[in-house]
């Protein structure tokens, strides 16, 4: 097994407060002088050196003609050379003390060529001497807290958080810190790790599991190079912080030629899935599911939510309900007869239904209403968990009535503040669904309300879903994580 | 538990360069990890008939055993509910026709009483090792495919979580009259079959179909092993 490496300075690896990067055109091409772009851009904060053998200038930044002629030592190596001059460059990197090196460099096993391989066999040589490597082959890493970035992300959050995600693939890595910006995923590390000839995902999950800044974990698995390693990993790092899995590239069957009916239906979908299962982790199957899962965990307590209350209104509010949660093994109940004439006198006749879930029948309800009934519902000592789910979207068409911007008159903030404040009250948590089908290049101005109202809620901790379906598709997966580890 | 004896047989197959066990071999492999299985004789000559059966008692059920056949329902080569020695003699013939010279002989088995049938297995999965199969058995094994895996080696709580996740798992409970099956003994043999996929490296899959519910308790009714190639 892979045990994590005592003599690894990882605060260094992510927190490095000098850089250099080797393979720097002085005319601004390339993935090194792009990554430079990249630091200055996010506002890494430590010193940046360059290095290419016709030296130069790049923006003013003195470019030196080797590793070598760097005053000083530095933290970590970002390697953008050709793929053949790869490994002379981590091994000046290493005499120079660098505690890893990120190389984004391609052309090694990914191309299958003898020569990929044997230059690839020259990194693990150079690295098992005594440099950590990250890559070939990979976009890097970004960590919000130290400004380190990745290379397409220039336009990343500076705002640390909880997660921490480690990645194959490099688009993945970028594809999912976006996606965190846009819906309020905050970071602590996000690792994309390529070939992974050295540090890949095993040792990693091995660090996530005891940094301090990380309390839950994202996978992009393609390929594990060792599975009991990996497996045992799993097991104890899941035992105390959630790890959400992506597996990609499952196959229903059996690979080799098999005889008996149980190697060929063990397929590595079904071998994955019982893995994940085995070891109390999340399995998710894309990228989205991955991102609302995070968000759950980010923002809701550990435990279980199995009997919830849903109030708002939307079509079938009461089915759809009903449906979405009895696949992930939760519960609705009917509130009592008392407490529901008391949420009944609160709401707009007719239409309207005080039972469980609450159809309040008119999108327009004052935030002072709704958050009335929030409390009212939390009454029920059953309710572990209540989920909002708003019509903003409705506004639109007052909007124009009253040629104001849409977002001008939306009470969002005023909800917000009120929803909070049920959720300080109650000590239940409230998940809030902002629900809007209007989309389109002439709803742009729904669409940007919906973001600022997003963003409101979220500023308090309030965690925002755009569908009733998958906010308890996360919760279930909470509730999974949960429910499994109390049986310990 | 005697895992010497087990991989006795094992070798002396091996050594004959064959990658299967016959249901015989394999069922005795099974049994030296305690796992239950139906007793039973093995007859090579047409004269052992009678002894066999004798030992046995009706009814009984006889098979074609050989090492070379993997699927015997296929071949014909199963008979069962056999109630006199007439109805044995001529099933007999029938089999060793249809056996059609492969090597082996027939089995005289008892005929477990039971109308649940579970399935069993090990497999080995590039990538996590030797893993261990549960599911529904019978025909509805390959229609169904309701199963669960878990990789092994694996505890009673892991056994208890692979026989809840299947669709089907009602089937151990009791149902129409029958007792609830014993899920402790099955989590035994879960358990077990994980322990020869990590002990014995030369055993490359095993098939426990059907596992019948007899009673409460779970009986190895038919066994295949698959042997790595040397």
């Amino acid at each position: 097994m892979d045990p994590l490496n005592a003599s690894t300075d990882y605060e260094r690896i992510f927190h490095p407060e000098r850089i250099a990067i080797i393979g720097v055109s002085g005319k601004g091409a390339g993935f090194g002088a792009r990554l430079f772009y990249s630091l200055r851009a996010i506002g890494y904060a430590g010193e940046i050196f360059l290095v290419n053998p016709k030296g130069g200038q790049l923006d003013g930044h003195e470019i030196y003609e080797s590793i070598e002629a760097i005053p000083g030592g530095f933290d970590l190596a970002i390697i953008a050379v050709a793929a053949s001059a790869v490994p002379e460059a981590l091994e000046a990197c290493r005499l120079k003390g660098a505690a890893a090196a990120e190389i984004l460099s391609a052309g090694f096993s990914e191309l299958g060529t003898p020569e990929g391989m044997a230059l690839e066999k020259q990194i693990m040589d150079v690295a098992a001497r005594g440099i950590r490597v990250i890559g070939p082959n990979c976009f890097g890493m970004y960590v919000p807290k130290s400004g380190l970035t990745v290379l397409p992300g220039p336009d990343l959050s500076r705002e640390p958080g909880p997660v921490a995600f480690s990645s194959q693939s490099g688009g993945m890595a970028v594809d999912f810190a976006n996606m965190g910006k846009s819906t309020g995923l905050t970071f602590s590390k996000v690792v994309s790790f390529g070939n992974g000839v050295d540090l890949r995902e095993t040792e990693l999950l091995d660090y996530f599991g005891q940094d301090m800044q990380t309390r839950i974990i994202a996978m992009y698995i393609e390929g594990v190079k060792n599975g009991d390693a990996f497996f045992k990993t799993l097991k104890k790092v899941a035992a105390h912080k959630p790890v959400i899995v992506m597996k990609g590239g499952l196959s229903a069957a059996g690979s080799r030629a098999v005889l008996s009916h149980t190697a060929s239906m063990g397929g590595s979908a079904r071998i994955w899935e019982a893995i994940l299962k085995q070891a109390n982790a999340v399995q998710v199957f894309d990228m989205s599911e991955m991102a609302r899962t995070c968000l759950a965990f980010t923002h809701l307590q550990p435990g279980t939510y199995r009997h919830i209350s849903v109030l708002g209104g939307g079509g079938a509010l009461g089915v759809a309900a009903a449906d979405a949660a009895e696949a992930v093994g939760m519960k609705i109940p009917p509130f009592s007869p008392d407490l529901k004439t008391r949420i009944d006198d609160l709401l707009p006749r007719p239409g309207s239904s005080g039972a469980n879930p609450v159809d309040v029948a008119n999108p327009f309800v004052a935030p002072q209403v709704l958050k009335d009934v929030l409390l009212l519902a939390a009454e029920d000592d059953r309710i572990e968990l209540q989920i909002l789910i708003t019509l903003f979207h409705h506004y639109k068409t007052i909007a124009q009535m009253m040629g104001m911007p849409v977002k001008d008159i939306v009470p969002y903030n005023e909800l917000a503040v009120g929803v909070a404040e049920v959720i300080d009250k109650t000590s239940k948590p409230v998940v809030l669904i902002l629900n809007n089908p209007k989309r389109g290049l002439d709803h742009m101005d729904v669409v940007e309300m919906i973001e600022e109202a997003r963003r409101a809620f979220l500023k308090r901790g309030i965690p925002v879903f755009d569908d009733l379906k998958e906010a308890m598709g996360a919760i279930g997966h909470i509730n999974a994580y949960y429910g499994g580890k109390t049986d310990e | 538990m005697n895992k010497d004896a087990a991989l006795k047989i094992i070798n002396a197959a091996r050594h004959r360069g064959r990658t299967m066990l016959s249901e015989y071999e394999a069922k005795k492999v099974l049994c030296h990890y305690d796992i239950p299985v139906t007793r039973e004789k093995l007859i090579t000559e047409r004269r052992g008939l009678e002894y066999a059966v004798h030992e046995i008692g009706y009814p009984l059920v006889l098979k074609g055993c050989s090492p070379d056949i993997a699927h015997k329902t296929e071949k014909n080569l199963i008979r069962v509910d056999i109630r006199n020695f007439d109805e044995a003699v001529h099933a007999y013939g029938e089999i060793n026709a249809a056996l059609d010279g492969a090597s082996g002989g027939v089995l005289a088995q008892e005929m477990i009483p039971g109308r649940r049938e579970l399935v069993m297995g090990m497999t080995r999965d590039d990538q996590f090792g030797p893993c261990v199969m549960f599911g529904l058995g019978g025909i509805f094994t390959e229609i169904l495919e309701d199963i669960s895996f878990r990789k092994a080696p694996i505890d009673a709580r892991d056994a208890m979580q692979m026989m809840q996740e299947i669709r089907g798992r009602k089937i151990l409970d009791a149902i129409r009259g029958m007792e609830a099956a014993d899920t402790n003994a099955l989590a035994e043999i879960l358990i077990r079959l994980g322990q020869i996929g990590l002990e014995i490296d030369a055993v490359a899959e095993i098939d426990i179909n059907p596992v019948i519910i007899s009673g409460s308790r779970p009986v190895a009714v038919d066994a295949l092993i698959v042997l790595r190639p040397q």
